[in-house]
């Protein structure tokens, strides 16, 4: 009933061809971004601030690859392989590419090259270098794209995959030689030293107003010495000016070149597209992102991580799901599919014993993760046959529903 | 259709324009004014031979188009056309023999600069991007054209100066890129200056209510007259339809008929097409050329071709009268 277009004119080809098709999305974009910075740190624990940084890692990531696979067509399996490329580039650039004294210690001729580049300090810049270092790397990965298509191209990128989870392992200089083979991320604050006189509630986090001081500082990273709440901040940061970047490219002149290269690569070439280009401009795009899921990954989410582990095969396939789930060629669809398949697992693991414990029936963890794989697998399927255009097609259907709501016609 | 070709339809029929009963006439006349004299060679196609291995798909031919012609290609199946179109976009590489574009003999090119220099294509199976709207695939359309505000002032003060060109272009194709990723001003407005143009186009074919529509839901005919628009859109100096009304029924014939006849005279666009229709062919063509096997039997204005005997032999046939 309020979920009508009715009064609302486009006077300019600008307003035509805007983001928002109706007024009320618009605000409900809003309303949701404004709850999640400024609502949710009001009540949030430790362990759901976990959970949601898990889904903006997600929600990068698969945004990553729905730029590349959804609106180019190019089918990727190796994201979590430049998510690590991110990762590392990261952790070498808030390092200044030095090796700590960790506890290999043997410095080599190849860590004595750099020696000059001060450590990143800034989140953002060490965030946005991995991104542009990752870039690089799915430009020179996407190369085969122009000879290649489709599964061929697909088992090409899983090669590139498998590359990086060697390459992580096997090039000690990126781990400063760690016998563990693990990173940790270095400590990074924000506003360090910022101070204002007098208390605002949402500043603090707390409802004393107005009395004492307010420490800006943000500990954004580090493990023992970050602040959940922070990293949180951060991320959705990232996730949000990424989306909306996400989404102007797509509606524009590069999104209609991509989507020109995925629905017909023969026609598109004969209306002037060149394929190469754009094909490496949407492994680069896309790769820019894992990159900067990867350094999310490493900063803000686990904060100590083992490159081959962390990005391993299986959350490439889990990242496709999410994106085959939300919606292929679709922003709004990347994002309720990160959120299915991040959050689902996390219901289930604290619903199923619940409601055993209902039915008179222990349901132990192992049997959780069971389950969890099993429904996994029949919503695959299901959406395969029922809606192979995701929850975004179903969103989409839905709201067309809404706006004739309660007439039928 | 500049204001001096309107004045100059508007002077050559002074007369008829109030007389009554004769606006047949009168439309026949204004038409006539409109219409672009037809100029010099356009398109040189010299002695193309193509083969497929040991297939011989395209042997010696000879032709030229004329700027503000329609030409025909027609012939039986097999015998050539589309090969022949696809060796113009640049799709196929003939061995031997060469194209004139212009005045200017034409490299090995690759279709998109083909396409870059101004001739656009229409495809015997509609080859529409399936999965966007009717506006986004004119707007694809669109893609050569749009160029950066950056890129812009790229090419107008740095493109010429050799070393330099090759190392400032990235900043500017970053500014570009920079400003595309936030819809920002300069982008917006190159956005609007393209959608302007397309509008015009979209209103021109008819197909304004299916403008939001993913081109995949509509029928056979409009995505036909859809992949005119995009190629429309490119704005081309020559334009190339291949089977342009394949699988149509009488009435969408004579829409599409009018569509080409109307964007020549309006756009002043060079056509060369291909078309089995020969009705349509002879009614709409200024000249025809006619393949078999790979090779030419004739060239003409259509009066000339409908009575060489070749043609009649190979392709055309004669009408039997029934018997009794």
């Amino acid at each position: 009933m309020f979920y009508r277009e009715a009064g609302q004119f486009s006077t300019t080809y600008s307003q035509d061809q805007g983001i928002w098709s109706i007024k009320q999305d618009k605000w409900a974009t809003f309303a949701i971004i404004g709850f999640a910075f400024f609502i949710i740190p009001l009540f949030a624990s430790p362990y759901l601030l976990t959970v949601l940084l898990q889904l903006l890692v997600g929600c990068m990531a698969a945004l990553a690859l729905n730029i590349l696979t959804g609106y180019c067509g190019q089918i990727s399996l190796g994201t979590a392989g430049f998510m690590g490329v991110g990762a590392f580039a990261g952790y070498k650039f808030a390092t200044g590419m030095r090796v700590l004294g960790g506890d290999g210690g043997a410095v080599t001729a190849a860590t004595e090259l750099v020696p000059m580049i001060p450590a990143v300090e800034n989140i953002f810049v060490a965030i946005l270098l991995a991104g542009a270092v990752t870039a690089a790397f799915g430009i020179l990965f996407g190369l085969p794209s122009l000879r290649i298509k489709g599964f061929y191209l697909a088992v090409a990128t899983l090669a590139a995959q498998f590359f990086f989870q060697w390459s992580f392992i096997r090039f000690e200089w990126l781990y400063d030689y760690a016998s563990s083979s693990t990173i940790q991320a270095p400590r990074l604050s924000l506003m360090d030293g910022w101070v204002l006189p007098f208390k605002v509630p949402w500043f603090t986090w707390d409802l004393q107003f107005f009395w004492g001081t307010v420490d800006f500082t943000m500990k954004v990273s580090g493990p023992g010495y970050a602040d959940k709440l922070h990293q949180y901040l951060i991320g959705l940061i990232f996730v949000v000016l990424f989306g909306f970047i996400a989404k102007n490219l797509m509606r524009g002149r590069i999104g209609r070149s991509f989507m020109a290269i995925r629905d017909m690569d023969i026609a598109a070439e004969l209306i002037g597209i060149r394929p190469l280009r754009t094909k490496l401009l949407a492994f680069g795009i896309s790769s820019f992102m894992a990159g900067i899921a990867g350094a999310m990954t490493l900063f803000l989410y686990l904060e100590a991580l083992e490159g081959a582990e962390a990005f391993f095969i299986l959350d490439s396939f889990l990242f496709l799901f999410m994106v085959i789930i939300g919606g292929l060629g679709s922003i709004m669809g990347t994002y309720l599919g990160a959120a299915f398949i991040t959050l689902l697992p996390i219901f289930m693991v604290n619903f199923l014993p619940w409601a055993g414990g209902l039915v008179g029936m222990s349901i132990n963890t192992a049997t959780v993760e069971h389950i969890q794989l099993m429904v996994f697998g029949g919503l695959i399927i299901f959406f395969l046959i029922v809606e192979p255009l995701g929850l975004a097609r179903l969103w989409q259907i839905s709201k067309e529903k809404l706006r004739q709501w309660p007439f039928p016609y | 259709m500049t204001m001096t070709q309107q004045d100059a339809a508007a002077e050559a029929v002074p007369a008829s324009a109030d007389g009554e009963g004769h606006l047949a006439e009168h439309d026949a006349t204004v038409r006539e004014a409109h219409r672009r004299a037809i100029g010099d060679v356009m398109l040189e196609v010299d002695n193309i031979t193509l083969r497929f291995g040991g297939v011989k798909a395209i042997t010696d031919v000879s032709f030229n188009i004329r700027e503000h012609e329609i030409f025909a290609i027609i012939g039986p199946n097999g015998a050539g056309k589309t090969s022949m179109l696809n060796v113009i976009n640049g799709f196929y590489h003939p061995q031997d023999g060469t194209i004139t574009y212009k005045g200017n003999v034409r490299q090995r090119m690759r279709p998109y600069e083909v396409a870059m220099g101004g001739i656009a294509r229409t495809f015997q199976n509609v080859a529409l991007f399936r999965g966007m709207s009717t506006l986004d695939n004119m707007m694809a359309g669109r893609l050569t054209k749009m160029h950066g505000a950056a890129e812009r002032a790229f090419d107008k003060s740095l493109a010429d100066i050799p070393v330099v060109n090759f190392l400032t272009y990235p900043f500017f194709w970053t500014a570009d890129f920079l400003m595309d990723a936030f819809y920002w001003g300069p982008y917006q407005k190159e956005e609007e200056r393209h959608r302007r143009r397309v509008e015009e186009i979209i209103e021109f074919l008819e197909i304004v209510d299916i403008r939001r529509t993913p081109v995949g839901r509509l029928p056979y005919g409009l995505q036909k007259r859809v992949e005119l628009g995009r190629a429309l859109a490119m704005d081309p100096q020559l334009l190339l339809l291949d089977e342009p009304m394949a699988g149509m029924n009488v009435e969408e014939k004579e829409d599409m008929s009018r569509f080409i006849i109307d964007v020549n005279e309006e756009f002043g666009t060079t056509m060369a097409l291909i078309e089995h229709d020969m009705g349509v062919v002879m009614d709409i063509s200024d000249r025809v050329v006619v393949l078999n096997y790979g090779r030419k039997l004739g060239e003409g204005t259509p009066d000339v071709v409908q009575k060489n005997q070749d043609v009649i032999d190979a392709y055309l046939g004669v009408s039997h009268d029934r018997p009794g």
